[in-house]
C-alpha cells in the first residue's frame, strides 16, 4: 500500500521535479524499488494462488459443508417432526384399536357369559325334570307297594274271616255256579 | 332207562289195541302187559314204562276230580258228573275230596282242565290283581 501511495507521489512529483528531490531525500533507488515491486507482485501472486485460492476452496467447501448439515439438520428435524406426528397418529391408532379390542372383548365375555348362563339354566331344568322324574318314580313305586300290601292285607283278612263267614247255602251257590261253568 | 322211537311207537300201537269205543279196557290191558310180559323181550321193558305213561295220561284225561270245602249234596254232585259227562262224554271217573283251605266254592280239574269257582282262587286272582 505504501509503495503504491510512493508511486502515486513519484508520478505526480515528477512533472515538476520535485519528486527527484524527494525521493532523494527519502533515499528512494529506482531500480532497487522497480525490482521490490516485482518480487513483491511475484510473491502476491505466489500467495494467491497457492494459498488464497486454496483457502477460498476450503471456506467454501466448509461453507458449503455446513449449509448441507444445516439442510441435513432442516430435513432431520422435518423427519422428526414427520415421525413424531406418525407416532402420534401410531399411538392414537393403537388407542382406537386398543378401545376397539376391549369393547370386542368385553362383548365377547357378555355373550360367553350369555350362552354359559343359559347352559347353566337348562342343566338345571334338566336335572329339575329328572328329579321330578325319579320322584314320581318312587312315588309311584311307593303306591304301588302300597296298594299291594294293602291287597295282600285285605286277601288275609278276607280268607281269615270268610270261611267263618259262609253259610252251608252259600258253599252250595258257590258250587253251583262252578257247576253251571263247567255246562255251559 | 332209555326208550326208543321203536318202544315208543310200538307202545302206542298196544295202547290203541286196548281201546274200546274210545275208552281205555282195564282188561286187556292187564292181558296185553302180561303177554307182552310172557314174550320176554329184550325191549319189553321200555315199550311196557312208555305204555305205562300213556294209561297214565288217559286215566288223567278220564278222571275228574271235584273238590269242595264241605261235602256236596247228592243232587249237586249228580248235576255236576251229568255237565262233565256232556262235556267230555262216557267214561269219566269222578272222584269227590273236601278241602278246607278252598275256603269256599268248588275246584274241578279234568286232566289239564281246571274249572276253579273256589273263593281261595278268587283271593288269589284279587292279590295278583293289586
Amino acid at each position: 500500500m505504501n509503495a503504491f501511495i510512493f508511486l502515486i507521489a513519484a508520478q505526480s512529483a515528477q512533472s515538476d521535479g520535485q519528486i527527484e528531490q524527494i525521493a532523494r531525500t527519502f533515499g528512494v533507488d529506482w531500480p532497487h524499488l522497480g525490482a521490490q515491486i516485482i518480487s513483491f507482485a511475484i510473491v502476491c501472486a505466489v500467495l494467491y494462488k497457492f494459498a488464497y485460492l486454496p483457502i477460498l476452496a476450503m471456506l467454501e467447501q466448509r461453507r458449503q459443508q455446513i449449509g448441507l448439515g444445516i439442510a441435513n439438520a432442516d430435513k432431520i428435524k422435518a423427519e422428526l417432526d414427520k415421525t413424531e406426528s406418525q407416532r402420534l397418529e401410531v399411538l392414537a391408532q393403537a388407542h382406537t384399536q386398543g378401545s376397539k379390542f376391549i369393547e370386542e372383548a368385553r362383548a365377547a365375555a357378555a355373550r360367553v357369559q350369555q350362552e354359559e348362563t343359559k347352559k347353566a339354566v337348562a342343566a338345571a331344568e334338566q336335572i329339575m325334570a329328572k328329579a321330578h322324574e325319579a320322584a314320581a318314580q318312587d312315588h309311584d313305586r311307593m303306591l304301588a307297594e302300597l296298594k299291594r300290601e294293602v291287597g295282600k292285607l285285605v286277601v288275609q283278612a278276607t280268607t281269615t274271616v270268610t270261611g267263618k263267614i259262609l253259610t252251608a247255602e252259600d258253599q252250595r251257590r258257590l258250587a253251583e255256579e262252578t257247576s253251571k261253568q263247567i255246562a255251559a | 332207562m332209555k326208550i326208543t322211537k321203536k318202544a315208543k311207537r310200538e307202545a302206542k300201537q298196544l295202547y290203541r289195541f286196548c281201546l274200546l269205543k274210545g275208552l281205555l279196557d282195564e282188561n286187556r290191558a292187564r292181558q296185553v302187559v302180561q303177554r307182552v310180559v310172557a314174550t320176554g323181550e329184550r325191549d319189553c321193558l321200555p315199550i311196557l314204562a312208555h305204555f305205562l305213561r300213556l294209561v297214565k295220561l288217559d286215566r288223567a284225561r278220564h278222571t275228574a276230580t271235584i273238590e269242595s270245602t264241605t261235602p256236596l249234596a247228592v243232587d249237586l254232585q249228580k248235576s255236576v258228573q251229568s255237565s262233565l259227562e256232556r262235556r267230555y262224554g262216557q267214561g269219566l271217573t269222578t272222584k269227590f275230596a273236601q278241602r278246607p283251605e278252598l275256603i269256599g266254592g268248588m275246584r274241578v280239574q279234568v286232566g289239564c282242565d281246571v274249572y276253579d269257582g273256589s273263593v281261595r282262587a278268587g283271593l288269589a286272582a284279587l292279590e295278583k290283581s293289586f
